[in-house]
C-alpha cells in the first residue's frame, strides 16, 4: 500500500491502463505476464503516473479479451499465478503505484461452474442465478449492445431447453442480482481481492445488474440499491478503496451512479471522449462546451475518469446520428475501421500521427476536469492493426525498443498472442520507448514532463472550471479555480494559426505565468487580453497577483 | 479594394472571430425587424440541415436601420450560449453584423459582403432579401448548394409571378441579356442570388464601387459578370415572391437601375457579347417559369397616353436617340387610336437596341437616354397588356419566348449600329 | 504766288513723303507682324486642334449637350469652334499689335484699350458658351421629368426653364463685358432667374427624388387610388 493514506487519492491521481497480456513477457511463451509486468514498473514510476489499472486476467475462455470470466479467485495460467499477482502488487505499492483491477459483475462466461450447475438442470440450486425464460419476450424494450453479432438479448439454452438473458455476447449469461446469494458472493469475490491489497475496482457494466419488465433494463433503482449496498461495506470494511463505474451513459443518467457520494467513486465520462475529436475535427469548441454544461455537478469526493482512448473501440453510442455519421466519415472513412457503434482505433492514428494534435488532446485531457487515464502505449504514440478481428488491432504488444519482437517477448513471433505493428510508420522499428526515451523532444519525454506537470497541480484534480465564451469558436478556453489558486487553460483547436480575445476582467491585475516555460506575460487589464495562438497550440497559465 | 477601409475594426474583429468560412449567408437590411425573423430561421435551417458539418456564418450588412435589427440577426447565433435555433447541431453557426452606413445602398451593401466573404475564404455565398417572408430553409439549401457541390459560379433565382408582374424583366431585361449573352437567366435581377467565391472576389476587385456608382444596384451587373465570364450559371426555383421595397420603386428609378446598369454593363463586355449568335437554356432547380393567371386590374388607357405624350413631347430628345425610320414609326404609332395601337415586337426591340447603341456613343448624358426610354416602355407593356389579356400561363410563355427570338433575330441590328455612325 | 503755291506743294508732298517714308518702314513691320501674327495663330490653331481630337473633346462635349446646341445653331464641332476662336483672337492680337507699330495717336489708346478688355471678352464667351449648355442640358431634364411624370405642357416647362437660364447667362455675360449696367429688368431677371434655376436644378439633379415624390403626391395621388393593382415593373 503506498504511503500516503488520503482517502481522495483518485481525484489526483494519473491513471494507466495496461492489459497484463500486452505489456511483457518474461517466459517466452508469447503471452504478457505479471512477472514481465512487475519488471516494467520501473517504467511507469518513471512515466509519472501513479495508479495502474488492470485489465481482466482471470481464468477465461477468452472469447470476450478476458470480459468473459470463468473464475473470479484465480490468475489466467497464461499471465502466471496467484502468487506472481501479489508480487506484482507488492511491487507496484513499493513504488507508490496503486493497483485497480476489473471485475465483471453483471455476467459470467458461460464456462463458468456457477453456469454449468445453473445449466444443468431447470431446478438446480445455482438455477435462479442466472435469468431465465421459456420464452425470448421478456425484456423487450432492452436494446441490443453488440449489433453487429447478437440478433437478441436472449440465448437458447439447448440442455435446460429455456432462454438465458445476456446484454452482451451470448456467451455471456447475465448473473441475476435479484437472488441475494449472487450478492452475497460477488461481495465474497470482491473480498478475495481487497484482503490482497488491491486499491480498487472499476466495475465493468454496472447499469445492466437488474431486469425489469417495461424498461429499458438500464440505470435501475434496483441496480443502484445493490451498489449502495457493495459500496457501505467497501468504506466499512476497507477505507480508502475505490470503485471505478463502468456505465456508458449520458451525463445525467451517469449522474445517479455516484450518489449521494454514496455509490462510486469514480465513473467514466463516456460522451465527452468522442466530443473531444470532433471538437477539433470541425475545429469548434460547441461539441466540448456543450457537452460540460450538460454534465451535472458530483459530490465532492467523487471524480470523472476522463480518456481518450481504451481498449474499446472510441465509442459513438452517446452521440447524435449526425454526430456519429461525422466521425466516421471524418476518423474512419475506411468501413474495416468501424466496429459496433464505434471506431475500433488507436490515439495517433485518428490523429494522423500529427504530433501537435496528439499534444492538444492529452494537453486538454489533463486540463480538464477529472482524472485521466492513459492507454498503454498512447504514450509513444502506437499504431493499431485494424486487420485484427474485433478490437483487438488496439491490443497488440508493447513497443519497447527496435529488436526481436519489439522487446515484448522472446518468443518465436509467430507465437505471439497478437503480431505486432510493423508497418513502416507505427512499427516497433518506429516507435518504440527506447528510442524515445534517448531524446528529450519524443512524445515520451514530453508526456512524462506533461504528466508531472499534471501531477504537481493538484487543482487540476479538484478544481472547478469555468468556461470562457471568447467569440472565436476555434478557441476553447477555461479557467481551473480553487481557493485563491486559478489556472487560465487555452485551447486552439484550428489547424490555422488564431488570434483570440479573452475576457479576463474578473482577473484583472493578475500576472499570467505560462506553466511550461515558467514565462511571464503581461498583466490583465481592463482590454480583452489579446492572445495569439498557433495551430493546435495550447497554453496553461498560472494566474498570480503579485 | 480602394485604400481606405470599408470595413471598420469592430467588423475585422467579428471577421477573426468567426475565422474561415465555407458558406456565408449575406442579409442586406434596413430596418426590417419585423419581417427578418422568418428569413432568419429559413437560412438557419437550410444551413443546418443541408451543411451541419461546413462552417458558416450569417452576414448582416445594416443601412442604418433604427428599429434593431441587427440584434434581431446577432442573436441568430447558435452556440452553446445562444440556443435559438430548435434542434441539434453540429458546429458553431456565427451570426454577425456591420453597418456600412446611415443610409440603405444595394451597392454598399454588396460590396461589405463581398469583402468579407473574400476575408472569409467563403467557397459558396448568397443574399437573402430579408423582406422575403416566404423564403424557405429548402430554398436557401437549393440556392447554395449548386455552388459547394456541384460547382457552379452563380445562382439566380426563379420566382413564382403573376403574368403582368414584372413586365421590364419579361420584355426587355430577360429577352436582351438572353440575346446578347447567350444563356437564358430569367431572372437577371434579383435580390436572392449566390455565387461562388471566385466570383464574389472577381466581381469585387473590378467592379466600380466609387461614391459616384454608390446608388446604383450591382445586383444585374454582377450577373452580366458571372454571363461574360464564361462562369457556370444556374437557377433554383424559390417559389412566390414577396412584395419588395424595391419593387414598390418609381419606374425612373427602377429603370435607372436594370436598363441603365444593363446598358453600361455592355461596353467593357463588347468582345464577349458580340460573338454570341444564339442561347442556351440555364440548368434549372425546379420549373423554367411560374405564371398564375388571376385577374388584375390595370389602368391601361393610363399608359397608352403616356407614351403617345412622351412621343410627341420628346421629339428633341428621340431625334438624337432614335433613327428617323424608328422615330417616325413610334410618332405615326402615337397618333393611333386605342383599339389600333400596337406596339409590336420588332419596333420595340430596334427601338430598344437603338438606345443602346445611344447610349454606347453617350449621344447625351447617358441618365436622359434611359429616362427617355421610359415612355415607349409603357407604350410596350400597354400592348404587352393586351396581347395577353385573356391569354393562359402557357400563352404568356410563348408570346414571351416569340420576343426573345426577335431580340436574337436583330441582334445583328446592334451590332451595326455599335460601330457604325448614325 | 506761284512760287508760294510751288513751295507748299513741294512741301506738301515733301511731308507726305517723309511722313510715308516714315511711315514705310512702320507699314512693313506692321505687315510683317500680321503675317507673322497670321502664321502665329495657325500654328496654334492646329496644334490645339490636334490637342482637342487626341482628347476626345467632341465627345466631352457630345456628353454634356454642347454638340447639340452647336448643331442646332448651324455651327461646326466644338473642336473646329475652340480652334477658330482661338485663331482669331490671336491674329487680332497680333494685327492690334501691328497697328500701335504704326505710332497713330489716338489708334494707339484703343488698341491697348482692347488688350484690356481682351480677357473679359474671353471669359464672357466662355460664360456665354457653357451658359448655354446647362441651359439645353436643364431644359431636357426638365422635359423628361415631366414627361415622365405625367406634367402637363412639359415643353412650355422646359422652354421657361432655358429662357430663364439663357437670360441668367446673359446677364452674366453684359456684367462681365461692363456692356450694361444693373437696369431693373436685369436685376429682376438676376433674381427671379436665380429662383428659377434653383428650382430647375432641384426638380433636375438636387432633390430629384423630393421633388420627384412632390411631383407625384401632387399630381399622381388620384391616380394612386385607381391603380392599386399595378403591377410592379421588376
Amino acid at each position: 500500500m503506498p504511503e500516503t493514506q488520503d482517502a481522495l487519492w483518485y481525484k489526483n491521481a494519473v491513471f494507466y491502463q495496461v492489459h497484463v497480456r500486452a505489456f511483457y513477457d518474461s517466459n517466452g511463451d508469447g503471452v504478457g505476464d505479471f512477472q514481465g509486468l512487475a519488471q516494467k514498473l520501473d517504467y511507469l514510476r518513471d512515466l509519472g503516473i501513479n495508479a495502474i489499472w488492470l485489465m481482466p486476467f482471470f481464468p477465461s475462455p477468452l472469447r470476450d479479451d478476458g470480459y468473459d470470466i470463468a473464475d473470479y479467485r484465480s490468475v489466467h495460467p497464461l499471465y502466471g499465478t496467484l502468487q506472481d499477482f501479489k508480487d506484482f502488487l507488492a511491487a507496484a505499492h513499493e513504488r507508490q503505484l496503486r493497483v485497480v483491477m476489473e471485475m465483471v459483475l453483471n455476467h459470467t462466461s458461460d464456462q463458468h461452474a456457477w453456469f454449468q450447475e445453473s445449466r444443468s438442470s431447470r431446478d438446480n440450486p445455482r438455477r435462479n442465478w442466472y435469468v431465465w425464460s421459456e420464452t425470448d419476450t421478456p425484456y423487450r424494450s432492452a436494446r441490443i449492445i453488440f449489433i453487429d453479432t447478437e440478433m437478441s438479448n436472449w440465448a437458447w439454452d439447448p440442455i435446460s431447453k429455456e432462454h438465458y438473458w445476456h446484454r452482451f455476447f451470448s456467451h455471456q449469461p447475465d448473473l441475476n442480482y435479484d437472488n441475494p446469494a449472487v450478492r452475497e458472493e460477488m461481495w465474497d469475490v470482491m473480498k478475495f481481492w481487497l484482503n490482497m491489497g488491491v486499491d480498487g475496482f472499476r466495475l465493468d457494466a454496472v447499469p445492466y445488474l437488474i431486469e425489469r419488465e417495461g424498461t429499458s433494463c438500464e440505470n435501475l433503482p434496483e441496480t443502484h440499491i445493490v451498489i449502495k449496498e457493495l459500496r457501505a461495506k467497501l468504506d466499512r470494511e476497507y477505507p480508502g478503496r475505490m470503485l471505478l463505474a463502468e456505465a456508458n451513459q449520458w451525463p445525467a443518467d451517469l449522474r445517479p451512479y455516484f450518489g449521494t457520494g454514496d455509490e462510486f467513486h469514480m465513473a467514466f465520462h463516456f460522451p465527452l471522449m468522442p466530443r473531444m475529436f470532433m471538437g477539433l475535427k470541425l475545429e469548434d469548441r460547441k461539441p466540448i462546451t456543450e457537452i460540460l454544461a450538460q454534465t451535472p455537478e458530483i459530490p465532492a469526493s467523487c471524480q470523472w475518469a476522463l480518456f481518450l482512448r481504451n481498449h474499446d473501440e472510441l465509442t459513438l453510442e452517446m452521440v447524435t446520428d449526425m454526430e456519429r455519421d461525422y466521425m466516421y466519415d471524418s476518423y474512419a472513412r475506411d468501413k474495416t475501421m468501424r466496429l459496433n457503434l464505434g471506431i475500433r482505433r488507436r490515439l495517433a492514428p485518428l490523429l494522423e500521427h500529427d504530433r501537435r494534435r496528439i499534444e492538444l488532446m492529452n494537453g486538454m485531457l489533463m486540463s480538464l476536469p477529472g482524472t485521466p487515464i492513459i492507454y498503454y502505449g498512447d504514450e509513444i504514440g502506437m499504431g493499431d492493426n485494424v486487420n485484427l478481428g474485433d478490437r483487438n488491432g488496439v491490443r497488440t504488444p508493447m513497443q519497447w525498443n527496435g529488436s526481436w519482437n519489439g522487446g515484448f517477448s522472446n518468443a518465436d513471433p509467430e507465437s505471439l498472442y497478437f503480431p505486432l505493428i510493423q508497418n513502416p510508420v507505427y512499427g516497433y522499428q518506429a516507435v518504440n520507448v527506447l528510442s524515445q526515451k534517448r531524446s528529450e523532444h519524443s512524445l515520451l519525454s514530453w508526456m512524462q514532463h506533461m504528466i508531472r506537470l499534471r501531477r504537481s497541480t493538484p487543482l487540476f484534480g479538484s478544481g472547478s472550471i469555468e468556461f470562457l465564451y471568447p467569440k472565436n469558436h476555434r478557441v476553447l478556453a477555461y479557467v481551473r479555480q480553487q481557493g485563491d489558486q486559478a489556472i487560465l487553460v487555452v485551447n486552439n483547436l484550428s489547424s490555422s494559426a488564431q488570434a483570440v480575445e479573452l475576457d479576463l476582467r474578473r482577473y484583472k491585475g493578475k500576472i499570467l505565468i505560462e506553466m511550461f516555460g515558467g514565462n511571464l506575460f503581461p498583466r490583465i487589464g481592463d482590454l480583452p487580453y489579446l492572445l495569439t495562438m498557433g495551430p493546435y497550440q495550447f497554453y496553461w497559465f498560472k494566474l498570480r497577483r503579485i | 479594394m480602394a485604400d481606405e477601409s470599408i470595413l471598420s475594426d469592430d467588423f475585422i474583429r467579428q471577421l477573426i472571430d468567426v475565422g474561415e468560412v465555407d458558406i456565408l449567408v449575406g442579409v442586406p437590411t434596413h430596418n426590417d425587424a419585423k419581417t427578418v425573423e422568418p428569413a432568419i430561421r429559413a437560412i438557419q435551417e437550410g444551413i443546418v440541415k443541408t451543411f451541419p458539418r461546413e462552417r458558416a456564418v450569417i452576414l448582416n450588412a445594416d443601412g442604418g436601420s433604427n428599429d434593431g435589427t441587427p440584434d434581431v440577426i446577432m442573436g441568430a447565433s447558435i452556440d452553446e450560449l445562444h440556443r435559438s435555433f430548435n434542434g441539434y447541431t453540429l458546429r458553431t453557426l456565427h451570426a454577425i453584423s456591420t453597418r456600412y452606413g446611415n443610409n440603405p445602398s444595394s451597392a454598399a451593401a454588396l460590396r461589405t459582403i463581398l469583402a468579407a466573404a473574400e476575408l472569409l475564404r467563403a467557397k459558396a455565398c448568397t443574399v437573402i432579401c430579408p423582406e422575403s417572408a416566404n423564403i424557405e430553409a429548402e430554398g436557401v439549401a437549393n440556392l447554395l448548394r449548386p455552388i459547394y457541390r456541384e460547382h457552379f459560379d452563380f445562382v439566380a433565382p426563379i420566382y413564382r409571378r403573376h403574368k403582368f408582374e414584372g413586365v421590364l424583366l419579361t420584355n426587355l431585361l430577360y429577352p436582351m441579356t438572353r440575346a446578347l449573352f447567350g444563356q437564358r437567366v430569367r431572372e437577371p435581377y434579383a435580390s436572392e442570388f449566390a455565387f461562388s467565391g471566385r466570383l464574389g472576389s472577381q466581381f469585387l476587385n473590378r467592379h466600380q464601387w466609387s461614391e459616384e456608382f454608390k446608388d446604383y444596384d450591382p445586383e444585374l451587373e454582377l450577373t452580366v459578370t458571372a454571363l461574360s465570364d464564361g462562369c457556370r450559371v444556374c437557377q433554383t426555383f424559390l417559389g412566390t415572391r414577396s412584395p419588395t421595397k424595391r419593387q414598390a420603386r418609381d419606374l425612373v428609378d427602377a429603370m435607372r437601375q436594370t436598363v441603365g446598369v444593363l446598358f453600361s454593363a455592355l461596353d467593357g463586355t463588347f468582345a464577349m457579347w458580340s460573338g454570341k449568335t444564339a442561347s442556351q437554356p440555364v440548368p434549372t432547380n425546379g420549373p423554367e417559369f411560374e405564371l398564375s393567371v388571376d385577374p388584375l386590374r390595370v389602368n391601361r388607357k393610363q399608359l397608352k397616353e403616356m407614351f403617345s405624350a412622351g412621343v410627341i413631347e420628346l421629339e428633341s430628345v428621340l431625334k438624337s436617340i432614335l433613327t428617323s425610320g424608328t422615330l417616325s414609326e413610334l410618332q405615326q404609332l402615337a397618333k393611333a387610336a386605342e383599339d389600333e395601337f400596337r406596339f409590336h415586337a420588332e419596333l420595340w426591340v430596334k427601338s430598344v437596341y437603338e438606345f443602346a447603341a445611344s447610349y454606347h456613343k453617350a449621344v447625351m448624358s447617358r441618365d436622359h437616354i434611359v429616362q427617355a426610354l421610359v415612355p415607349l416602355y409603357r407604350g410596350r407593356m400597354f400592348t404587352f397588356l393586351v396581347e395577353n389579356r385573356t391569354a393562359s400561363a402557357a400563352e404568356v410563355g410563348k408570346n414571351i419566348e416569340s420576343l426573345c427570338l426577335e431580340f436574337e433575330r436583330l441582334k445583328p441590328y446592334l451590332l451595326e449600329l455599335w460601330n457604325g455612325r448614325k | 504766288m506761284r512760287d508760294i503755291i510751288v513751295g507748299e506743294l513741294t512741301q506738301a508732298a515733301q511731308e507726305i513723303f517723309r511722313d510715308f517714308a516714315h511711315l514705310l518702314p512702320r507699314l512693313i513691320v506692321m505687315l510683317v507682324i500680321v503675317f507673322v501674327g497670321w502664321l502665329i495663330a495657325y500654328i496654334i490653331r492646329a496644334i490645339l486642334r490636334s490637342i482637342l481630337q487626341f482628347a476626345k473633346f467632341d465627345r466631352l462635349s457630345e456628353r454634356a449637350g454642347a454638340s447639340q446646341l452647336l448643331t442646332h445653331a448651324a455651327l461646326p464641332t466644338p473642336t473646329e469652334l475652340v480652334s477658330r476662336f482661338v485663331f482669331w483672337i490671336a491674329w487680332i492680337g497680333f494685327i492690334m499689335l501691328g497697328i500701335s507699330v504704326l505710332g497713330i495717336g489716338g489708334l494707339q489708346e484703343h488698341v491697348e484699350r482692347f488688350f484690356f478688355f481682351l480677357p473679359r471678352l474671353f471669359v464672357a464667351l466662355l460664360i456665354l458658351f457653357f451658359g448655354l449648355l446647362v441651359a439645353s442640358f436643364f431644359a431636357r431634364a426638365v422635359l423628361l421629368a415631366s414627361v415622365n411624370a405625367n406634367f402637363p405642357s412639359p415643353r412650355l416647362l422646359s422652354i421657361s426653364a432655358r429662357t430663364i437660364i439663357i437670360i441668367f447667362v446673359l446677364s452674366m455675360v453684359s456684367e462681365e463685358l461692363g456692356v450694361a449696367d444693373q437696369t431693373v429688368l436685369l436685376a429682376f431677371g438676376i433674381a427671379f432667374g436665380a429662383v428659377m434655376l434653383g428650382l430647375s436644378i432641384a426638380f433636375g439633379i438636387g432633390g430629384k427624388d423630393l421633388a420627384q415624390q412632390f411631383l407625384e403626391n401632387r399630381f399622381l395621388r388620384e391616380r394612386r387610388m385607381e391603380k392599386e393593382d399595378e403591377p410592379s415593373p421588376l
